[in-house]
């Protein structure tokens, strides 16, 4: 116990004295929040935005009341476009034709032709047309009840059925991606945190002609491993703390419920993030270590373990594509933390018994690298790649 | 005591060491000399127990490094090849940290690293970080966290490369001191006054095999010379490695 705490206290000193890589280990943490804030703010500003379109209306003073609805839904005569929007709406040419006799068919209680002419194919016009459809239906359907309702009918008879649909995938596309984008985040800061420390232990020290010195004293492989493992994982728990919390404060300045998004980190949730995320420290930091331990320089160590920390940002990635996933990457390390992490923030009850799972293995991957590495650490193959 | 008894490495094709044996007394300086590549790295890291020999043994206070490793090492303040240090901890961290590597703990381990720190003339240095060191002040460092434990057998490979006359001075001080308390010590140099000065025994070691074992003055009768280096040349029979 002495040696291992002699060893743990050096590997932290020399972590904490290293301002840099500290700088850059929380610097994930740091960003995270800002990151978050920024993409939601912006996502959420385009869902919600509705620009004004520009119709080009004839026969429009027959039908003040249309007109007025249109207008409160930004839909405005060609005539008012402003300077540098009109070429575009001149070229997209919307046009919303009334008959003359509007008025006076709509007294008689006939049916009235509306056209609304454009180019139906022109994808950047979907948005527009149907905006503009919805007005009109809903006008036609509000002077329609009104019709059957003077003449005492219930406005229910017209409508037998209707349709309830009720979206089962409960955020919407835009949130989600918000929500997939937190989950690689607080992964990324497991694997990111600690990486310039796993180097540094390793590979660094190799390179500094540390290590041998170390390898020849009377301390056991498995010590000096868990020690350096230890370190590393401490500094990646540090950043996955720091950017969770930072992060459940930067989420409290946007207003996700404008696009339908519910965001509640409770302390149950809390928990089971910490859960899922904290083995996944550790085995990052075994995995970089591994690794770096395997590298034949610190430059090599440093292109390797680059690779290993693309894991939480292209596993999720390639996850969104499977639509029938198999049974084992629930379970698998980083997919299945991924997987669980996507649920907690959809607001969908936590599955205990698959974190539980997935923690171990996890877990149990992280004590078959460490015990691989203190072997690694006793052969002779690692004492000649020292001179 | 350490004794190295008929030891065979191989890698690949190539013999570093054929059936190497000698024995380095307590109470003397043993240096062990050979031109580059005659294999004196690859005994001494067998002898640390970092290699593994094909045939033969490796004996610390007659605990044998292949069986027990850790227990051998224990017994051992080395001063390898290549030596660093920690550059972000200072000169007494680092002797405290392989203090405590070797089970030192409380008022002894504090007595023992302001005793080794005295003895290397080192108080200045003690409580500055490592980086930017001298050569000198790096080997001082160094020694200090191989002999802080005050092992039975020192194993200098190479210890005063690059020192100026004052820490050779030191070293050489240093070393004869333990001798006289009994230690045993075994030194590899290049440096032939040094060795003749300092050893009063001398291996002399090429191809993985020892060529001869003697005093210095032993060696100069048995190869008709007046000096050691002109000695060693003929032992080993060619000139290759002196320029080193």
């Amino acid at each position: 116990m002495i040696q291992f705490n002699a060893l743990l206290k050096k590997e932290l000193k020399e972590a904490f004295r290293d301002k840099r890589a500290l700088m850059y280990a929380l610097m994930m943490a740091f960003m995270a929040p800002v990151m978050i804030y920024a993409v939601s703010n912006s996502m959420i500003k385009d869902l919600t935005d509705t620009p004004a379109i520009y119709v080009n209306i004839q026969g429009g003073e027959a039908a003040p009341k249309l007109m007025a609805l249109l207008e409160d839904e930004k839909i405005l005569p060609l005539a008012e476009v402003t300077a540098d929007e009109k070429r575009l709406w001149q070229e997209r040419n919307i046009e919303l034709i009334l008959p003359e006799s509007f008025a006076e068919d709509m007294r008689e209680g006939r049916m009235v032709d509306v056209i609304l002419r454009a180019d139906y194919q022109d994808k950047s016009l979907f948005s527009p047309l149907r905006r503009i459809k919805e007005v009109i239906r809903s006008y036609s359907a509000t002077i329609g009840s009104q019709r059957l309702l003077v003449r005492g009918i219930d406005v229910r008879l017209m409508q037998p059925v209707k349709l309830q649909e009720q979206d089962t995938a409960e955020p919407t596309s835009g949130p989600m991606l918000i929500i997939l984008s937190l989950g690689m985040y607080l992964m990324m800061a497991a694997f990111v945190s600690g990486l310039s420390v796993a180097i540094d232990s390793s590979a660094g020290e190799r390179e500094r002609n540390v290590l041998e010195m170390l390898l020849c004293q009377p301390v056991d492989t498995m010590k000096i491993v868990l020690a350096k493992l230890s370190c590393a994982s401490f500094i990646a728990v540090i950043g996955v703390i720091l950017t969770l919390v930072l992060t459940y404060f930067a989420i409290g300045f946007v207003d996700l419920s404008k696009i339908g998004a519910t965001f509640n980190l409770d302390f149950i949730s809390v928990s089971a993030l910490l859960l899922l995320l904290l083995p996944l420290c550790f085995f990052a930091s075994a995995l970089q270590l591994f690794f770096a331990f395997g590298a034949k320089s610190f430059k090599e160590a440093q292109s390797t373990v680059t690779m290993v920390v693309m894991l939480p940002a292209f596993v999720p990635f390639v996850l969104s594509f499977i639509n029938n996933k198999p049974q084992w990457l629930d379970w698998a390390p980083i997919s299945g933390q991924s997987m669980l992490i996507e649920d907690i923030f959809k607001g969908l009850p936590v599955n205990w018994s698959q974190v539980g799972f997935t923690t171990l293995v996890t877990v149990v991957l992280t004590v078959v690298l460490v015990k691989v590495m203190a072997e690694k650490l006793k052969s002779e193959k690692v004492v000649l790649a020292l001179s | 005591m350490i004794e190295v008894n008929n030891l065979h490495k191989n890698f690949g094709q190539v013999k570093a060491l054929d059936g190497l044996s000698f024995s380095a007394r307590d109470g003397e300086i043993t240096g062990i000399l050979g031109p580059n590549g005659a294999g004196k790295t690859t005994c001494l890291r067998t002898l640390y127990g970092l290699l593994k020999a094909d045939q033969g043994s490796a004996k610390i206070d007659d605990i044998d490094v292949s069986q027990q490793p850790l227990l051998a090492r224990g017994r051992l303040g080395i001063f390898p090849d290549k030596f660093g240090l920690y550059e972000r901890l200072t000169a007494y961290e680092q002797i405290d940290y392989f203090a405590s590597i070797h089970g030192l703990q409380g008022q002894a381990k504090k007595q023992a690293i302001e005793e080794v720190i005295a003895d290397l003339d080192m108080q200045d240095l003690a409580y500055r970080k490592t980086a930017g060191f001298s050569q000198g002040q790096r080997m001082k460092v160094t020694l200090a966290q191989a002999l802080v434990h005050k092992p039975k057998n020192f194993v200098l490979d190479e210890p005063t490369r690059g020192l100026d006359v004052m820490s050779t001075r030191i070293l050489r001080n240093y070393l004869a001191r333990f001798k006289a308390k009994g230690h045993c010590i075994l030194f590899s140099s290049h440096v032939m006054q040094e060795v003749a000065a300092l050893c009063d025994r001398v291996i002399i070691v090429a191809n993985g095999k020892l060529a001869a074992v003697g005093t210095p003055d032993e060696l100069c009768t048995l190869a008709d010379k007046t000096n050691l280096e002109e000695a060693f040349v003929k032992i080993i029979g060619s000139d290759e490695g002196i320029a080193a």
